[in-house]
């Protein structure tokens, strides 16, 4: 376990949105927290909320049609939920920053790279023009990319996807910040350039003590680089562990379900394990536990009541009423 | 740079041909004689007949008619009308006319649309948003003679705030109404276009990065929104401005605004084909000069499409 400054801490968050079908509830109750220098995976197919809670909590989600229903995310003890736009824009693009899955769409197409990373400069620092940009290169040398000094003028489309996501990560790491939030930084990658952008973030995340939440849908990156992981599913937090003891011994059907489906060499030649089914419709999540259908012990009881998060171990945190039952009987949100 | 703008040209000069050739070649087969039709119910000697015919080539074929026609214009020496007025006197006097009629409009079709069409994107199911959206339907379901003809009659006829036709009052009065038509006209296509590109841009993942940097609204609205929201617009806009002078054939007729849209007309109606070539040309020169601009202006614009 990392010891260091609780950063970011989110309690409660539920997020709902307005749809002309009715009102969904994308986030339900999700709790965590991100220390300095850890990397907290949040774990979940897409549709499991794990995108919303961020931006919800980030004031980025468009509002309406989404909603914040309950739920506090304090940055060094100051709610970003309860504060003013004006106070969150000094901590949200300063000390908290973000980076997204498709850099092409997620940089701006008629802008110079070096104007879009100086512009962080100029906002939240006042800088001139050109001092911005000096900066602005230095930060795409720090992300190494080749004849940074050349390449600040130029634009997004003229970036392979890899060095474009390194762009991404200059913009999210030019003011310094304290947390750094990557929403699937690598599902739009191949496979190795993939690893070389977690083993950057993982060295600049290193150098700076800065704390990481790394959204994601693969279980692989979480092994490689998380140390604590919080999987969600259908808007639920159902399991919170250190990373190495969630691999080890998962304790929700869900986890487990989602390791047994993670192709190994040892099953070389078998057919892979999946999970039946697919996720619920958020109109339609089943009563209960939302896994209910896809769970291979699931039993009547499952059906009456959404189950609480409890405590197992020390650190680690399950939603599943067939895995809890005799464990501790403390509610921990 | 360059070498684009000089490509553009080059190609631009076999499809100039075409247009004119193809254009003198309809003027050409319309049925009528031209001179017959300028005498009226007079009788018209045959010698002086013959020699009208020969001043203006007419008893040559088609092919050498057009090559003399285009021979004209290349050397300026562009004569006169079958009526007798000098032409380049004509054009002096009615390029301006149609300049300021087209401009106008566009000003007026511009300022509508880009005002009218930003707010309610940034503002969409708004009271605005709705309220242009039904106006605009019923601006674009409204044929433009029957606007020129109703707006003529009810502003200027009947409540008397505009000159009914004619220039005599010079710029800007007698430019308003018909100027202002236009405009209206126009505005609903250009104002629609502006709304949705807003809408789809709004939701663009890079503006949420833009939030994301813990940007204010404005800066997110003029830095990240409008550049690229735009794009769509100044290719609208280019094709919109080429296309002015054919609605200037119309709006120039019916309010009797003497430019180069009602001289069109009346050649067009005298069979004169030499006028509607040397017309023709100078429309073709003008929307190719238009449309390159408009590519140029796109280049600067858009990173993504810069020429080489």
């Amino acid at each position: 376990m990392r010891t260091g400054e609780v950063l970011l801490q989110v309690e409660d968050l539920s997020v709902e949105f307005d749809t002309p079908r009715g009102t969904v509830r994308a986030v339900d109750g999700v709790s965590w927290q991100v220390r300095a220098g850890e990397t907290l995976a949040i774990l979940g197919e897409s549709g499991s909320g794990k995108s919303v809670s961020t931006q919800a909590l980030t004031g980025i989600l468009e509002m309406p049609p989404g909603r914040i229903v309950s739920g506090t995310a304090k940055y060094r003890g100051e709610d970003l939920i309860a504060m003013s736009v004006k106070e969150r824009r000094k901590i949200v693009g300063d000390r908290i920053t973000m980076v997204f899955q498709d850099s092409l769409s997620a940089l701006n197409p008629v802008q110079s790279v070096g104007k879009q990373i100086a512009e962080c400069y100029r906002v939240h620092r006042g800088m001139s023009r050109t001092d911005a940009m000096r900066r602005a290169a230095e930060m795409l040398d720090q992300v190494r990319i080749p004849a940074a000094a050349k390449r600040v003028n130029d634009y997004p489309h003229e970036f392979s996807g890899g060095m474009r996501q390194r762009v991404m990560l200059a913009m999210a790491l030019a003011l310094d910040p304290d947390v750094l939030i990557a929403d699937e930084p690598t599902t739009a990658l191949d496979v190795t350039v993939q690893a070389q952008i977690l083993e950057l973030i993982a060295e600049l995340q290193a150098e700076r003590d800065m704390g990481v939440v790394l959204i994601t849908h693969d279980l692989g990156v979480v092994a490689d680089v998380a140390d604590n992981v919080v999987v969600m599913y259908a808007g639920h937090v159902v399991e919170r562990a250190a990373t190495a003891e969630a691999l080890e011994l998962p304790m929700h059907p869900y986890t487990e379900g989602l390791l047994g489906s993670m192709p190994s060499a040892d099953l070389k030649g078998q057919e892979l394990p999946t999970i039946p089914g697919t996720p619920p419709s958020l109109r339609a999540i089943p009563s209960g536990c939302a896994f209910r259908t896809r769970c291979k012990l699931a039993i009547e009881q499952c059906a009456h009541e959404v189950p609480p998060l409890l405590t197992v171990a020390p650190g680690r945190d399950a939603a599943c009423i067939r895995r809890t039952g005799s464990a501790l009987k403390e509610a921990v949100r | 740079m360059i070498r684009f703008v000089l490509r553009r040209v080059l190609t631009a000069i076999p499809i100039g041909f075409i247009v004119t050739l193809g254009v003198f070649a309809l003027v050409f087969a319309m049925p009528g004689d031209p001179l017959r039709e300028l005498a009226g119910d007079k009788p018209i000697p045959a010698a002086v007949l013959a020699a009208k015919r020969a001043q203006f080539h007419l008893d040559q074929p088609f092919i050498v008619q057009y090559l003399l026609s285009m021979k004209d214009i290349f050397t300026g020496n562009f004569g006169t009308t079958f009526a007798g007025a000098d032409i380049a006197a004509q054009l002096r006097l009615r390029i301006p006319v149609t300049l300021k009629l087209t401009l106008l409009a566009n000003a007026f079709q511009w300022t509508l649309g880009l005002l009218f069409g930003i707010y309610a994107g940034f503002r969409r199911n708004g009271l605005v948003d709705r309220s242009l959206l039904l106006v605009t339907l019923v601006l674009l379901a409204v044929p433009g003679l029957v606007a020129y003809f109703a707006a003529q009659y009810v502003f200027a006829v009947e409540l008397k705030w505009f000159p009914v036709s004619g220039v005599l009052q010079g710029f800007p009065h007698s430019y308003l109404l018909p100027a202002l038509v236009i405009g209206l006209l126009g505005f609903a296509g250009l104002a629609r276009l502006m709304r949705t590109s807003i809408v789809e841009t709004v939701n663009a993942d890079f503006v949420k990065t833009a939030r994301a940097k813990g940007l204010g609204e404005q800066r997110v609205l003029w830095k990240h929104i409008l550049p690229n929201a735009l794009l769509p617009v100044v290719t609208f806009i280019g094709l919109d401005l080429a296309g002015m002078f054919g609605g200037a054939i119309i709006t120039e007729s019916i309010f009797n605004l003497p430019g180069l849209g009602q001289f069109m007309f009346q050649a067009i109606k005298l069979k004169e084909g030499g006028v509607v070539v040397l017309l023709s040309t100078l429309a073709f020169v003008s929307f190719i000069l238009i449309n390159l601009a408009v590519d140029v202006l796109y280049g600067i614009l858009d990173p993504r499409v810069r020429h080489v």
